[in-house]
């Protein structure tokens, strides 16, 4: 068990109800301070359920989350957000009509408020860290393009260029790699490497070589509950995932 | 890459220049009669730039925007219209605005405190700049509370356009309905000149055309800086994709809420400087068909663009105004306006302002050819991705 000091997200009897049908069930999870965590789970199971608990998007029934010691359940998207969570979606969401640059500029602001924006351009500490996202996701050629040109794979880049802008301790991603070319996949797998480690990352993901790439600690989700959880050999030959996944066709 | 963004930013400077040369210099133009008109429609430019800042820059298609106008114009017309020689008839030496007097009750008392029952909101209006203030005031505080309650909740797209069209509707009926107070139907009409430290701006002499280009300068350069601002950003980012800004820690209904009310009080200022070239204020500036015009001026003109929706505005009314000497011109007008308002819908959504910049693009190819940036518009994600074998 991780210490009260290195615990970034505790997730405590988390539930759900959608008149009746409990998408997360009781779900209970900590994940430590500049953890990688991968979730696994079949269609269906609430991993991206879970997800909206934790970022705000939907209100949880039950149960609690805790950023590091900060209470954030069922607090507002912008406020979650602001205390630190980052969120990529399934589907990539950019700001299509931005700049690439502009887009980045928005995501570190750092300054929430309407009148202490009313000022030109980014300080020099701003620069800095947009030159750092920028080397970081190799964006540095596509600056001045509309976003919404972007391949899927720089969508995707640009996307978590963004959450380390925008200064996240903790970074939720949803299927990162759903829809890239192999090439991608693989580029994307070194980003959130080297995003490791000054992040805490929970990432959802069917691509199994992608999960070997990166995980170093799985959690297993099935109807809404936690089935198991530990590293990616505990997890293959766990009697209770392997039962859960053969509806589905078990992991590949 | 960064030399284009900065030819772009010189011809876009350029632009701004000529068009605010060109309105400083038109009393050397034209005649008192036609610098009253082009006033009005300076006015206009200041409707369409209004527009294309909710609708363009914060996504928000506001179909009442007639609502601010018109309280803006209500406003000032009220303190003009105590400034008024016909408020100061029938040897009554406080003012008192004619229509009250007409249809006083027998026995009332001839004072603009209780000469009916709302008289007394008028009482502060006998200070021209309390009217003047209004203007602003009012038609920011209703947007304020307006946009409030419809952005927390968020509610958009095509609801936001229905709750503002329900709201300068029914503000409409209530201002007729409020016939003692309002004059109804018939407005403020007659009212005196905009009077300023002795000095009477006569709405045809060149200095109140002046006081009205000047206005509409102000407010286009600085609504032009203000969306340059970091805020300014973050609002477009909220009408691109307003969920990804939320998890990034912005407020949007604040942002939105702010620049509703910026394009609210702007369109007040308008009512106010329109009420003093025009001098009248009437419940048809609250009619539908004038809200959707000033959509249709934006949309023509280029919602993206601040200059081109005000441009556009002036456009639009120019030509409608020479064309509507003849009954029968006038209804083709209306009809080809209508037809142009679909086109560009459809085919040209960033409207002049946009044709002028893709029309750059174009010359810009021809001039560099390899080393140009391809056009915006053509280009898709799938192209730029097949460039890139093996990236
Ligand atoms: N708002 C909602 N109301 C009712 N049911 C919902 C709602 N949101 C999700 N569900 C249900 O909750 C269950 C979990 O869905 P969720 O999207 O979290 O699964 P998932 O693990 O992300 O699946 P996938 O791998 O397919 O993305 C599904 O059965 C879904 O239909
Ligand atoms: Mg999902």
């Amino acid at each position: 068990m991780a210490s009260a000091k290195g615990k970034a997200l505790t997730i405590d009897g988390l539930t759900v109800d959608f008149g009746g049908f409990k998408a997360v069930d009781g779900f209970s999870m900590i994940v430590g301070d500049g953890e990688l965590r991968v979730l696994l789970g079949a269609n269906g199971a609430g991993k991206t359920t879970l997800m909206d608990l934790i970022s705000g998007k939907t209100r949880s029934t039950d149960g609690s989350v805790h950023l590091y010691d900060l209470n954030i359940t069922n607090q507002e998207e912008y406020r979650i957000a602001r205390a630190g969570v980052g969120r990529k979606f399934q589907i990539p969401s950019i700001f299509r009509e931005l700049t690439v640059e502009q887009n980045l500029i928005v995501a570190g602001t750092r300054e929430p408020s309407v009148f202490r924006n009313l000022t030109f351009g980014i300080n020099r500490e701003g620069r800095r860290r947009l030159e750092d996202v920028v080397e970081l996701t190799r964006l540095g050629d596509v600056l001045d393009r509309p976003a919404g040109e972007l391949s899927h794979g720089e969508t995707q880049w640009l996307e978590l260029g963004m959450l380390v802008s925008q200064g996240a301790r903790v970074i939720l991603l949803d299927e990162p790699t759903a829809g890239m070319t192999q090439v991608e996949t693989q580029k994307t797998a070194e980003l959130i490497n080297r995003m490791k480690g000054d992040h805490t990352i929970l990432v959802v993901e069917h691509d199994m070589a992608f999960v070997r790439e990166i995980a170093s600690t799985i959690t297993v989700m099935h109807l809404g509950k936690l089935l198991a959880e530990g590293s990616m050999a505990e997890i293959e030959s766990n009697q209770a995932v392997r039962d859960a996944y053969l509806g589905s066709g078990g992991i590949h | 890459m960064h030399a284009f963004v900065a030819d772009r930013r010189r011809l876009e400077f350029l632009a701004y220049a000529l068009f605010i040369a060109g309105v400083l210099a038109m009393p050397l133009f034209i005649d008192a009669f036609w610098l009253n008109r082009i006033a009005k429609y300076l006015v206009y430019g200041m409707l369409g730039l209004a527009i294309a800042l909710s609708w363009g820059y914060a996504g928000i298609l506001n179909l009442g925007q007639g609502l601010f106008f018109g309280f803006g114009a209500y406003m000032a017309a009220m303190s003009l219209k105590l400034q008024s020689y016909t408020s100061l008839q029938q040897g009554s030496d406080k003012p008192i605005p004619d229509f009250m007097l007409w249809n006083a009750e027998p026995n009332a008392p001839t004072d603009l405190c209780c000469i009916n029952e709302g008289s007394f909101l008028w009482l502060p209006f006998q200070a021209q700049w309390f009217g003047m203030a209004m203007a602003i005031l009012a038609p920011t505080l209703i947007a304020y509370l307006v946009g409030s309650a419809i952005f927390r909740l968020r509610i958009s797209g095509v609801y936001v356009a229905i709750i503002t069209l329900a709201l300068v509707l029914l503000t409409r009926l209530l201002i007729i309905d409020a016939q003692p107070v309002t004059n109804g139907f018939n407005g403020l009409t007659d009212l005196g000149w905009l009077t300023i430290g002795g000095f009477e701006f006569d709405p045809y002499m060149t200095q109140t055309y002046y006081l009205v280009a000047a206005g509409m300068v102000v407010v286009l350069l600085a609504t032009r800086l203000l969306v340059a601002t970091r805020a300014g950003l973050i609002l477009q980012s909220t009408r691109d994709d307003p969920n990804r800004a939320r998890y990034l820690g912005y407020n949007v209904a604040a942002y939105q809420v702010f620049f509703f009310t910026v394009s609210a009080a702007i369109a007040g200022f308008a009512g106010m400087l329109y009420v003093i070239a025009a001098e009248f204020a009437s419940p048809t500036f609250m009619d539908l068909t004038f809200s959707i015009s000033m959509v249709v001026w934006a949309a023509v003109g280029g919602r993206a663009s601040l200059l081109g929706a005000c441009i556009g505005a002036i456009l639009i009314n120019t030509i409608e105004a020479s064309v509507s000497e003849s009954e029968m011109l006038q209804e083709g007008w209306k009809l080809i306006i209508g037809f142009l308002f679909v086109l560009v819908v459809l085919f040209m959504p960033r409207g002049l302002a946009g044709l002028v910049n893709d029309m750059l693009d174009r010359i810009e190819a021809m001039l560099k050819p390899g080393a140009a940036r391809p056009p915006a518009t053509t280009k898709t994600a799938a192209a730029t991705a097949a460039e890139k074998p093996g990236e």
